[in-house]
């Protein structure tokens, strides 16, 4: 689903923040980036995004080569694939629904799919009767769930998550890692960037380590270290 | 479809009305850049209507002594009758005639008609010119001002020259306004939409990361510099119909003999379109500059 090979990105000669990454995630696949801050996590969820485009090396996301991917097709590629953020990135003047069903509306989904859609999906991330709240009448896990809806509602093959729990507790985190283990159980490949040990102990994942940029670990069923 | 139109209407009002001292001093600037525009095509068309009426009339007549002898009108006549490069056509106006014509033009003030008494009124040619140049012509005038019996020698000349020089001032003056204001329009327009970008950057971060396309973050911010420069043209609009109204109905041009110096209804029609696409192309343009550059918010 997602293939990495010899990837390296400098945002500029003297700041690499990729060396020569290569990894292989299988369709289905959930796996954690894991090291400290600047060691290079958010940086890889954003070459798969496109976000950024490398300076040497290959990304394949869905089959496809995405190095020289023109602009005009890279909206396409972002349908396939949910973003999750550490600040939730929800538009404030929006309710709960209007935020997820805006997803939708952007990309040109009828009106009928979307009132079909949002309130599946908000039942999924166990929001349903909340859908008329605005973000800050709900609780840091409760905004990040309707973050995950908003991700998941297109239902794309690939889920980018930078950070999810960063700003939770550890109770609320765990429901926030139930939630994707669900999602990932649809057979949605998961990419998660954390520096949350429990979480990745308690998951026994695959576990990509990063130090300074470069790949230190690639272990199925790790823990953090 | 439906469904998009209806977004990107809602989009579009709601970010006007967000910034909205900003977009009307941006739909302000290009009302009154496009009415200087529009006033400066009216104006050409107006001077260059009146020039055809002037050119098709008498240019030059030929004032004679009251107590010219038929020996020195003969010269005269042959004199003009000699010069076919110089001299269409010519007639006789008598002292009765000229005294006609006199009493009709200052028909409404009878105290001064008996003021003047009919032998005192001088006869002339008047002449229709062969040619447009007013340096021959006027070469022409002073050579004739010399043969004896010719008291003065008047070139409608004098008028067209003064009708020219007030008009090319006042249109360049207009010109030149009408291109800064034009500049500001599109420095205000470009910078209302960049500004709405900017107070939406959250949103088109989030549309970008859910694979909304380009042409769809574009298209709102698009339409709403479109529609600003498009208000402008109908601000203008209704003050160049003003503007010439006024000038037709209550500025008595016929008295001045200038009936003409005005645009004819097909030619303030041809302005106002113009008006109205250079306003729409201003618009588009200056948002689509700002649309495309600060799409990376």
């Amino acid at each position: 689903m997602i293939k990495l090979e010899n990837v390296t990105k400098a945002y500029s000669p003297e700041v690499i923040a990729v060396r020569d990454a290569s990894f292989d995630v299988p369709k289905g696949e959930f796996v954690f980036l894991v090291g400290p801050s600047g060691s290079g996590k958010s940086t890889l969820l954003r070459l798969i995004a496109k976000q950024e485009n490398p300076e040497r090396g290959n990304i394949w996301v869905a089959g496809r080569r995405i190095n020289d991917l023109p602009g005009s097709k890279v909206p396409y590629l972002r349908r396939n694939m949910g973003n999750v953020f550490q600040d939730y990135k929800l538009l404030p003047n929006k309710t709960v629904f209007e935020n997820v069903a805006f997803a939708l509306e952007v990309i040109g989904r009828p009106k009928h799919v979307i009132r079909q859609q949002v309130p599946a999906v908000l039942e999924l991330v166990g929001l349903a009767g909340k859908q008329d709240r605005f973000p800050d009448q709900l609780s840091g896990g409760e905004q990040q769930r309707v973050s995950i809806a908003r991700a998941f509602v297109n239902r794309p093959l690939i889920l980018l998550a930078d950070e999810p729990t960063g700003n939770l507790d550890p109770g609320t985190s765990e429901g926030i890692m139930r939630l994707l283990d669900r999602i990932n159980k649809t057979g949605t490949t998961v990419v998660m960037a954390t520096h949350d040990q429990r979480i990745v102990n308690m998951m026994r994942r695959r576990v990509i380590q990063l130090d300074r940029g470069t790949i230190v670990r690639d272990q199925a069923r790790g823990v953090y270290e | 479809m439906l469904n998009r139109i209806g977004y990107v209407l809602r989009e579009t009002w709601a970010s006007l009305r967000r910034n909205f001292t900003l977009t009307l001093a941006a739909i302000i600037t290009a009302a009154i850049s496009l009415f200087l525009g529009g006033f400066f095509l009216l104006v050409q068309y107006g001077v260059s209507n009146a020039l055809v009426q002037l050119r098709g009339g008498v240019e030059v007549i030929v004032f004679l002594r009251p107590d010219v002898t038929a020996d020195q009108q003969q010269a005269i006549e042959q004199v003009l009758t000699d010069s076919p490069q110089v001299v269409e056509e010519f007639t006789f106006v008598d002292k009765e005639q000229a005294y006609a014509e006199f009493r009709q033009l200052l028909s409404g003030s009878p105290g001064l008609v008996d003021a003047l008494p009919p032998d005192q009124i001088t006869p002339s040619y008047r002449i229709v010119p062969a040619t447009d140049d007013t340096a021959v012509v006027d070469a022409f005038a002073r050579q004739v001002a010399t043969i004896d019996g010719v008291y003065e020698v008047k070139s409608a000349k004098e008028i067209i020259e003064i009708l020219r020089r007030v008009s090319s001032v006042a249109r360049a003056v207009t010109l030149a306004l009408s291109v800064a204001l034009l500049v500001a329009a599109v420095i205000l327009i470009w910078n209302t939409i960049r500004t709405a970008m900017v107070s939406r950057r959250r949103e088109i971060e989030i549309m970008k990361l859910v694979g909304a396309t380009n042409w769809f973050i574009r298209v709102p911010f698009l339409i709403e510099g479109i529609l600003q420069g498009l208000l402008g043209s109908l601000l203008a609009w209704i003050g160049l119909a003003t503007t010439n109204w006024l000038w037709t109905n209550r500025v008595p041009l016929t008295d001045l003999d200038i009936d003409a110096l005005r645009a004819t209804s097909a030619q303030f029609n041809w302005v106002v379109l113009l008006v109205f696409v250079v306003g729409g192309i201003v618009g588009g343009v200056s948002s689509a500059f700002a649309a495309t550059r600060y799409l990376d918010v």
